[in-house]
């Protein structure tokens, strides 16, 4: 016999059952997912962009955060970001046609994310309210050690995007075909393995700033 | 592995004689209790979402036959090769195989206690192929030569002169300055190309989602990813109770994990990985191999262990722990320390040569309470001290004692008798209310004072109040 068989057999042998109601266990686990208010953090006052910068911006996650109108602006945003942290003025880009089709100019601006790259700059598809997280599909736009090969992260996150809950992320994408990597990033690496001590940039960024998008004409 | 053949007591000795140790373990044990305490504070619907997470685990672990079906249909639709293990030899002889199909020399792996529980570290070591941890913990315990302390922290037993010193000795850049900054740098430069040469990443899962097939990891440092993503060929091994029925019910467990663990709301890095490459991705492994393991977990659905399923490895339960707090986790010799550990070595390892676990606990309770899924730790524990004395496994002395004190306690005027003459005896050696030293009481007075007795017993007393009245 299969090891898959010895294991299925004994499972059934233990909860003493050979048939499965797919239904009723199906409606079981939904019920498991019922008034789900009781059982996450509160819903922050005020918009859902504010609780977003809120939690990014924590001393837990310790993201930091701005806000910027049109992703037009958001070269110029990196650029500020690049001079206030005495950064050269060059960054590689996540292959996004988002990105690319931006004027980047002066900036030095890379088409692909390399392994001794400073700072990339990123977009992610969603931005979580409750948790200051962002998420990433890997795909064509989206090779996934761009988010983890840089030292600092910069990543674009349009507003209309942002959900109140993890629990909304998984609502959006019930249903469809999984990538193969879903990345919920919430804050820089960070470890603290030696005497319990946070130090960040253990292995990924140690810098991570994210930059809402609001009233972006190309996506609404 | 010296320690392994020393007996419990003789490691427990080794341990509490060791002054650094104790340190290392307070600072990290320390810290996590004040941060899981004040995320505690910061989410009043604990004690609801406990309630329900430990309602999701029963549901799985009730229709475990579905759901393994369910994921392994899910998984093989996403492009995944499903392996089914038994065994702990034969969850890390397919993972070998596969390696070696690969013709891997270089693997890296990520933190899974699942791996070191299936011996998978030596077994990668003894088939000769280059090993490479890339969680820093376990960075720190593959040049220590050691085994984890600890299912979140496994090189808590080390402090930062020792990992300073292991650095100088094994890195090709070791950092110039002795900051802890300095060290995790050091760490980033050395492992940075093996992250991205080696042929086959091997990592675990925390969570088993059934209706996509994915296997989702949780991170901090971002190893996973960076481990996962460049190898031609990655494996996954996981527990056959890792199961979750969606990304939904993965998101309630992943809330009580990680404030149970660190006191974070999530951790830096949670990814689902589902599959190879897909048409048009950028990057990712060509092939993605899940081993789902038993190695025991069958025998405990049946039996009185069932509720241990639901252990979701916070690490909360040993955190809170007043033995693991003076010990640390290599004297429970197995692969899981603590609470969880002394529930689940007999298990994996035969009780008869784990029999002392489950008296090293003081029955506080404490495991139970801070335990994200409400497992009953202190009940299981006493079952395992049931079994063992069913079974014989309990040494002479204790039989005799035990035998002993039946005796006196089913006969209330010999009792009575004993317990009067007892405490008058202890109270000859007792200075300032305390008993500091008395024959027959080392083994408690050498670590702690023992509290003097009233002057009389509490049936003497009794018996004068009912003459009163």
């Amino acid at each position: 016999m299969s090891a898959r068989d010895t294991i299925l057999n004994a499972v059934r042998a233990a909860l003493g059952k050979s048939t499965v109601d797919i239904e009723a266990v199906r409606s079981e686990a939904n019920a498991l997912l019922q008034d789900l208010d009781a059982i996450r953090p509160e819903r922050p006052q005020g918009s859902l962009i504010d609780a977003f910068i809120a939690r990014a911006t924590s001393p837990k996650v310790a993201a930091s955060a701005e806000r910027i109108t049109g992703v037009e602006a958001l070269p110029a945003a990196v650029a500020r970001y690049l001079e206030a942290n005495d950064l050269p003025p060059s960054v590689a880009l996540q292959p996004a046609a988002v990105l690319k089709n931006l004027d980047w100019l002066p900036l030095e601006a890379r088409g692909e994310v390399k392994p001794d790259d400073i700072v990339a700059v990123g977009v992610a598809r969603w931005g979580i309210a409750e948790t200051g997280s962002l998420v990433f599909h890997s795909d064509a736009e989206t090779p996934i050690l761009a988010n983890f090969l840089p030292l600092h992260h910069i990543v674009m996150v349009r507003a209309s995007t942002i959900l109140a809950y993890l629990d909304d992320y998984a609502a959006t994408v019930a249903g469809q075909r999984a990538p193969r990597n879903v990345n919920i990033i919430t804050g820089a690496s960070g470890t603290t393995d030696i005497e319990g001590s946070l130090v960040l940039g253990a292995h990924g960024p140690s810098r991570l700033h994210v930059v809402i998008v609001d009233n972006d004409a190309s996506h609404t | 592995m010296q320690e392994a053949t020393l007996s419990f007591k003789a490691r427990a000795d080794q341990a509490l004689a060791d002054p650094t140790l104790k340190l290392a373990i307070d600072r990290t044990t320390g810290t996590a209790e004040r941060k899981r305490a004040v995320a505690m504070t910061q989410f009043p619907q604990f004690e609801a979402a406990r309630e329900r997470g430990k309602r999701i685990k029963d549901h799985v672990i009730a229709h475990m036959d579905h759901y393994l079906l369910e994921f392994e249909r899910n998984a093989i639709a996403s492009g995944a090769k499903v392996h089914w293990a038994s065994t702990a030899e034969e969850a890390s002889q397919i993972v070998v195989s596969l390696c070696r199909q690969a013709g891997a020399k270089r693997v890296t792996r990520v933190k899974s206690m699942l791996g070191e529980e299936i011996g998978l570290p030596h077994a990668l070591d003894e088939a000769g192929i280059e090993r490479v941890e890339t969680d820093l913990a376990e960075h720190i315990v593959q040049l220590g030569g050691d085994r984890p302390s600890h299912i979140v922290w496994p090189s808590m037993h080390r402090t930062r002169e020792q990992v300073s010193e292991m650095f100088k000795r094994a890195h090709r850049l070791p950092h110039q300055e002795e900051t802890i900054e300095a060290m995790v740098a050091s760490a980033r430069r050395e492992l940075r190309d093996k992250f991205l040469s080696a042929d086959v990443s091997i990592s675990g899962a925390n969570f088993l989602v059934a209706d996509t097939g994915a296997t989702c990891t949780v991170t901090n440092e971002g190893n996973a990813e960076l481990t996962t993503t460049p190898p031609r060929v990655h494996i996954v091994t996981a527990g056959i109770e890792k199961l979750v029925p969606t990304t939904a019910h993965a998101f309630a467990m992943l809330r009580l994990l990680v404030r149970s663990a660190t006191g974070a709301d999530v951790t830096q890095y949670t990814t689902f990985h589902c599959g190879p490459k897909q048409a048009g991705d950028r990057d990712g492994p060509e092939e993605f191999h899940i081993v789902l393991v038993d190695n025991g977990r069958t025998r405990m659905l049946g039996g009185e262990l069932r509720e241990m399923l639901r252990c979701i490895r916070c690490g909360a339960c040993m955190n809170h722990c007043v033995v693991f707090r003076q010990l640390g986790g290599h004297v429970y010799g197995g692969t899981y320390p603590g609470p969880m550990g002394a529930v689940l070595t007999p298990v994996f390892d035969g009780l008869a040569s784990s029999r002392d676990l489950p008296h090293a606990c003081t029955m506080n309770g404490k495991c139970q309470e801070v335990c994200p899924v409400a497992i009953p730790l202190p009940t299981l524990l006493r079952g395992w001290r049931d079994r063992s004395w069913r079974e014989g496994l309990e040494p002479a002395s204790i039989r005799i004692g035990m035998g002993l004190h039946a005796f006196v306690a089913s006969r209330p005027r010999l009792y009575r008798l004993g317990t009067a003459l007892a405490i008058r005896v202890m109270r000859l050696f007792s200075r300032g209310g305390l008993v500091r030293g008395m024959p027959g009481l080392g083994a408690w007075t050498r670590y702690r004072d023992f509290p003097a007795p009233a002057k009389r017993s509490f049936m003497e007393m009794y018996k004068d109040s009912e003459g009163k009245r």
